[in-house]
């Protein structure tokens, strides 16, 4: 009877393999294998090898062997691959810190995990980014030695930035661990699923980072053509590394909107849904749509690589590029900033205990500007379109401040009259609210096509960018890891230092790039590692304030990381915040919640002091 | 009702002063601008920065204000003592303003500014403009002037140069292609035809023909101003931040020694 009950549970194997080696060096001597095999195989089947032992079609093929070496390697083998056949998955869980380091099937581990891995992609595209202001300081080449090497360092960090931080950090890191919290819910719907997609992330990270082994690629984060297809091997790990990338982000969005759409909990109506699901809902809805739509127009393009299709050049139409890379890469943009417009509306009525003002324009905003983004992508090409599109496209681009209006609106209507406590996270969110403000108003220039004719493809964009992205969605995730802090950990930061951090990367930051607003004014344009010297003292100022916002960046991590581990002892529910995370644990443990979670009302009411959901605890469930 | 009226007061103020401030620097506030699609732009970008201005106050001003007069005395956690969730007025101002404002932003500037560049556009063409071909190369601008049998204006340097009369409507066509390449001559990416102190922007796509028109209106040279100057503004290989030319615009007795001095190099075949 026993024996029977242990078969019937495959992932309770009676004898767990004991791993001798960590999954990620099992992982990586894996990859290392799997590439090796294939990348000789397709030299050995090449009829015009001879030359070298790496070319363009083997490191592809090659890839995909690394890349299948890795993720057997990680944990996919046991829990992948043996289910499949009909075995017992072999796969055993570490319950210690081993866990961060091979698959895992828990929601809470993949959103650390995810969270580690776009921190650590921060960090290095962050450096690549100094590395680049070093090399403005002067309008000569002093430190690069090669124009495509400085080209190549901006390609990696916009790509790296978009497809490992801004569309991960939130939305795969904190919506993992939290959405289930959130929602009431055990565990996600697909829950092997997403674990194996976190391991897509470092995977594309790298062979981003790797690119330059094939060559110095010159195209910046957009991968151009015809520009693209004449460039060297480089390119080939660019669009490897971001399909691996936005994979991870689609088999996120998959599970994320399958978990919010299934496991909510009883009571748990769309009505009552919280702000951050509503954000990361949408969101993956928008993943849905655009990731695959650039990770097939990247597929072509990499196939008109290395067999001259002849797609995007004089031959093709060059323009169709354009149009399919802008057609993801402005819904890209809102898919980095809507978590963050629902993040404000989530810490805004905690802080303030406050009720949350006119949520359901919060949550119609989210919906329209989801809805708007996929209008508005040839304002990327007022410089190349047809002038008789101008007009709809700026309409359609500047209607959509209309539902982006209605976050602020929902945002300032509960800071009115509010008794706002002011920590460290209000403090982020209320820095967010004014650098997105500047922000979307510069963008209402870009709208506007006389003058987006002037300032496009220079600094002015750059700054518009940067405002919307790293004012909008950074500064909100360093206020939703203090804000979370307590929750991930059971610990508490250093309020003085947390809000001297802040200080000092808004001065950081709005002493960068408000800057670059002047710049672009000024004739600085776009790529370019010389520019006329008379660009240069306000160049040099910049490079300052941008490594003083780096060394922000880097101090609020240690701080993070400090307070994750040695920080003093957090009450359980320290913000006295009603969302369903803080009815468990700090942190929480494996199935979440110890009972069954009923909500019987919504959770932005502070005018009264009922619970808004109840734990129920099941006799026959608890150990 | 008290705080709204100190807050609208001081909004009031702050963008009175601020609405003065701008007018004060308005004149060189985008950029310096010698043609008449540059004044386009340049007002266009002033109307929107005056009537942006109040909202950016709006959120900045809203941002202090909560930090000084809404602060809670201590990180207690207190419900507030005002608990609105909805405030019509509030709600339908908000809404309506917004919707007014971008419609007004897309019929003023956008439409309008569209409008007039479209019509000056079309009446020079009937004008019998000057006409000079731009060919983009990886890493060149060529500039040729056919009504004068000019194939590639250089100056004594034979590095590549553009003189344009002053108030002489000039007609630009773009191309991008390499007539030096060795086997493939339409082997082009694509690059973008940027004068700064213009404001004009064109991408250069192969396979295609663009045109640009416009009305320089001020004798200047990269001399006098660096914004006077070609630049690709579109990545388009190694070599993209050195592919820029000197412009001049010049009085028509310049421009037509100019143009001997140009036919002169080319016969004696510099």
């Amino acid at each position: 009877m026993e024996q029977r009950i242990a078969q019937a549970e495959p992932r309770n194997h009676p004898q767990p393999k004991v791993l001798r080696m960590a999954p990620v060096l099992r992982g990586l001597i894996w990859a290392t294998i799997g590439f090796v095999v294939f990348d000789l195989f397709t030299v050995a089947v090449d009829p015009y090898r001879g030359n070298p032992l790496v070319t363009e079609p083997s490191a592809v093929i090659g890839w995909v062997g690394g890349l299948l070496g890795w993720l057997l390697g990680v944990g996919g083998y046991e829990e992948m691959i043996l289910p499949l056949f009909g075995s017992p998955s072999t796969w055993v869980e570490p319950k210690d810190w081993r866990r961060y380091f091979g698959l895992s099937t828990n929601h809470k581990v993949i959103g650390i995990q995810y969270l580690f891995s776009s921190s650590s992609i921060f960090l290095i595209a962050g450096l690549d980014a100094m590395a680049m202001r070093y090399e403005l300081m002067q309008p000569s080449m002093h430190f690069f030695t090669y124009t495509g090497q400085y080209l190549t360092a901006v390609g990696i960090h916009g790509s790296l930035m978009m497809f490992g931080v801004g569309t991960v950090a939130m939305i795969s890191g904190l919506g993992n661990y939290f959405v289930p919290l959130m929602i009431g819910a055990k565990r996600t719907v697909f829950s092997r699923l997403s674990g194996i997609g976190h391991w897509l992330l470092p995977a594309g990270a790298l062979t981003l980072i790797a690119s330059p082994l094939l060559g110095y690629w010159d195209t910046g984060w957009r991968g151009y053509e015809p520009l693209a297809s004449q460039d060297p091997g480089g390119m080939v790990y660019y669009y490897l590394g971001i399909f691996a990338m936005t994979f991870s982000t689609i088999l996120s969005a998959v599970n994320l909107s399958a978990t919010i759409i299934f496991h909510r909990a009883k009571g748990m109506t769309w009505a009552r849904l919280p702000l951050f699901v509503w954000g990361i809902l949408t969101v993956s809805l928008l993943n849905l749509i655009w990731q695959p739509e650039i990770e097939m127009t990247f597929v072509m393009a990499l196939l008109d690589k290395l067999i001259p299709f002849h797609f995007w050049d004089a031959l093709g139409s060059p323009e169709t590029y354009l149009s399919m890379f802008w057609l993801f890469g402005h819904p890209e943009v809102y898919i980095i900033v809507l978590p963050a417009f629902a993040m404000w509306n989530e810490i805004i009525p905690v802080m303030a205990q406050k009720n949350l003002f006119a949520r359901d324009w919060a949550i119609i905003g989210l919906i329209f500007v989801m809805m708007l983004s996929g209008l508005v992508w040839a304002h990327h090409m007022f410089t190349n379109m047809r002038n008789s599109e101008m007009f709809p496209f700026a309409f359609f681009t500047e209607m959509i401040s209309i539902p982006t209006g209605f976050s602020f609106m929902a945002a300032i209507g509960t800071l009115w009259k509010a008794r706002l406590r002011l920590t460290t996270p209000s403090l982020l969110v209320l820095m967010s609210l004014f650098n997105f403000v500047v922000g979307g108003l510069t963008g209402v220039y870009l709208a506007d096509p006389p003058v987006n004719l002037q300032v496009h493809d220079t600094f002015f964009v750059i700054a518009h960018f940067h405002y919307t992205i790293i004012g909008g969605m950074i500064f909100t995730w360093i206020a939703s890891m203090y804000y979370w802090l307590p929750k991930f950990s059971g610990r508490m930061y250093n309020e003085t230092w947390g809000k001297l951090l802040a200080i000092w990367i808004f001065i950081g930051f709005n002493g960068t790039f408000g800057q670059m607003f002047l710049l672009g004014l000024d004739g600085m344009n776009r790529w370019v590692p010389a520019y006329p010297p008379y660009l240069k003292p306000m160049n040099y100022e910049v490079s300052l304030f941008a490594f003083f916002l780096g060394a922000g960046f880097i101090a609020h991590a240690i701080h993070i990381i400090w307070a994750w581990r040695n920080g003093p002892k957090a009450p359980e529910n320290p913000w006295h915040s009603r969302t369903l995370e803080w009815l468990t644990t700090s942190p929480p443990p494996e199935n979440n919640f110890d009972g069954e979670v009923e909500v019987v009302r919504g959770f932005y009411r502070y005018d009264h002091d009922e619970p808004s959901a109840y734990l129920v605890k099941d006799a026959s469930e608890s150990q | 009702m008290g705080d709204a009226i100190v807050f609208v007061v001081i909004w009031g103020i702050l963008t009175t002063l601020g609405e003065i401030w701008f007018r004060s620097i308005r004149a060189h506030s985008m950029y310096y601008t010698i043609s008449n699609q540059g004044s386009i732009a340049l007002s266009a970008f002033n109307f929107l920065s005056s009537w942006l201005m109040p909202i950016f106050i709006f959120v900045a001003l809203m941002v202090i204000y909560t930090l000084i007069r809404f602060r809670a005395p201590n990180n207690e956690p207190k419900p507030s003592l005002v608990q609105a969730m909805r405030n019509k007025w509030y709600i339908f101002f908000w809404v309506a303003a917004s919707f007014l404002l971008n419609i007004m932003f897309w019929l003023h500037p956008t439409s309008v500014d569209l409008e007039a560049m479209f019509t000056n556009w079309r009446q020079e063409k009937k004008q019998n403009p000057l006409i000079v071909n731009v060919t983009a190369r990886q890493w060149e601008w060529i500039f040729s002037y056919p009504q004068y049998g000019i194939k590639q204006a250089v100056n004594a340097q034979g590095l590549d140069e553009m003189e344009l009369p002053v108030n002489r409507p000039v007609e630009f066509f773009l191309r991008s292609y390499d007539p030096f390449h060795t086997y493939d001559v339409y082997a082009g990416v694509i690059h973008s035809f940027w004068i700064p102190a213009f404001g004009i922007k064109e991408d250069v796509i192969p396979g295609e023909t663009r045109t640009e028109f416009l009305v320089p209106n001020h004798v200047a040279n990269f001399k006098t101003s660096p914004l006077v100057r070609v630049q690709c503004a579109e990545v388009c290989g190694p070599g993209h931040p050195y592919m820029e030319a000197p412009v001049s615009v010049v009085t028509a007795k310049q421009f037509a020694q100019w143009i001997a001095y140009q036919k002169k190099l080319q016969a004696s075949g510099v």
